[in-house]
């Protein structure tokens, strides 16, 4: 690869990065010179051949159209009787006391109105349940009592023998698994990383590996043209957030389907 | 204006938007229009006038967060409904909130706003810390989270929440912050 293609790649990236940020920070979006950044790609657009590179031209197209986007909005709003400079706000919250920051809301607060209330229908079908609904003894038989003779101290060893107590928490698991995925690289196929002699240990690590997901250690990409799924493990957990809904993916771990992974 | 089968409407449009049948409160539009009809929006208008004379509004959140004039058919649709009080100074209590949680909710809401509806959740934080103790700020913007007054995304991104849309006039509150004389 030419310096000069490397180079182009490095600053497509660059503005591609510059761009998500100032889209979601809501920094001001006339921070990215857009006609500049136009002149500079169309440069190095003769340097492009592969699929990739014409991809990540106009991605980055796209992403300064959005920038464009923005920067008409922005202006719409300090024009608009709703724009109020934010160093002025910031200042003002900060010489405010708390009581007067008060008043202020109390202002301009208009609560939502509920209201609670109990219907006949909805009375009697609570009476019904009750009457319908088994004693507590039917529905938790009662342990049968167990004579104490005597107490007296076990070990870890002990209680781990008895299968009282496991190995490792559940989540010392989980986190094994991620480092695991993690050492694999940035994308790593999933079936390739639950593969296991036996098929129990398989289905234990495709287990696991759900959890590493659900609980945004890693994500996972669905290359549906290939039919192959693969993991992309992240540095640090992700926190979940009510804006974005996650998406349940059913994968079969049949044996059949092991077994030829594990003779591929 | 109100013949029978418009105050028949009416009344059941009071009880989709007084009683709650979702977590959320408040009736999608839709909902309204398959419950009332097509004209559900002139059944509101109706509504809306008896409300005014104790003090309460039927208040619109359009889903992409502005306020609308003329807002279409489909824009309505998705839109939320919710009754709120329209006469602030009528309110004798803040329902129990500490000064500092209403203060410090002011300063999220009004600084978020200040930058076009969305702030790094830390520059927030460090504006709260001038005045809360560093466990408090934390602690309440969690709060405002749960209740619908701020809302976060997975890059640590506060936004308004759908409560602070509906409840808080934006608008006045900025200009109100700005008329506070200063100690």
């Amino acid at each position: 690869m030419s310096r000069r293609k490397k180079i182009g790649r490095e600053y497509l990236l660059r503005i591609l990065s510059l761009c998500l940020s100032v889209s979601k920070k809501g920094v001001d979006p006339f921070e990215v010179e857009v006609k500049k950044i136009l002149n500079s790609i169309s440069r190095y657009l003769s340097e492009w051949e592969l699929p990739e590179d014409f991809k990540l031209d106009i991605e980055t197209l796209s992403q300064l159209s959005s920038i464009v986007e923005l920067q008409a909005r922005w202006i719409k709003n300090l024009s608009s009787s709703l724009y109020v400079d934010p160093l002025l706000i910031e200042l003002k919250i900060k010489m405010l006391s708390s009581e007067q920051l008060k008043t202020v809301f109390a202002k301009c607060w208009h609560p939502i109105v509920e209201m609670q209330q109990l219907v006949p229908k909805r009375v009697k079908e609570a009476i019904d349940y009750w009457n319908l609904l088994p004693p507590t003894e039917e529905r938790w038989p009662k342990l049968e009592d167990q004579k104490i003779n005597g107490v007296d101290q076990t070990t870890f060893e002990e209680l781990k023998k008895q299968g009282l107590i496991a190995e490792a928490t559940f989540e010392d698991s989980i986190k094994e698994m991620w480092e695991k995925l993690k050492s694999k690289g940035d994308e790593v196929s999933f079936w390739e990383f639950i593969r296991s002699d036996s098929y129990e240990e398989a289905a234990k690590r495709a287990y696991l590996t759900s959890f590493l997901v659900t609980y945004g250690y890693a994500t996972m990409k669905i290359d549906s043209l290939k039919e192959q799924v693969y993991l992309i493990p992240f540095k640090e957990q992700q926190r979940k957030t009510n804006r974005r809904q996650g998406v349940s993916i059913p994968l079969s771990i049949a044996k059949t389907e092991l077994n030829k992974v594990r003779e591929a | 204006m109100s013949t029978p089968s418009y105050t028949n409407k009416m009344k059941k449009a009071v009880q989709m938007l007084f009683f709650r049948r979702h977590r959320q409160p408040g009736v999608k539009g839709w909902e309204l229009k398959r419950s009332l009809g097509r004209d559900y929006m002139k059944v509101i208008q109706i509504l809306n006038n008896r409300l005014r004379d104790i003090g309460m509004k039927v208040k619109t959140v359009y889903e992409d967060q502005t306020n609308r004039e003329k807002p279409t058919r489909e824009q309505l649709e998705k839109a939320r409904f919710f009754v709120t009080v329209s006469d602030p100074s009528a309110i004798d209590t803040l329902s129990g909130w500490r000064v500092d949680d209403i203060a410090a909710l002011t300063a999220a809401v009004a600084y978020i706003n200040s930058k076009q509806g969305k702030a790094p959740r830390k520059e927030v934080e460090k504006l709260l810390k001038e005045k809360l103790p560093n466990w408090r700020v934390e602690k309440t913007l969690n709060m405002y989270i749960r209740r619908g007054y701020l809302d976060e995304d997975e890059d640590k991104i506060l936004f308004l929440g759908w409560r602070s849309r509906a409840e808080i006039d934006q608008k006045l509150l900025s200009t109100l912050l700005l008329k506070q004389p200063t100690e």
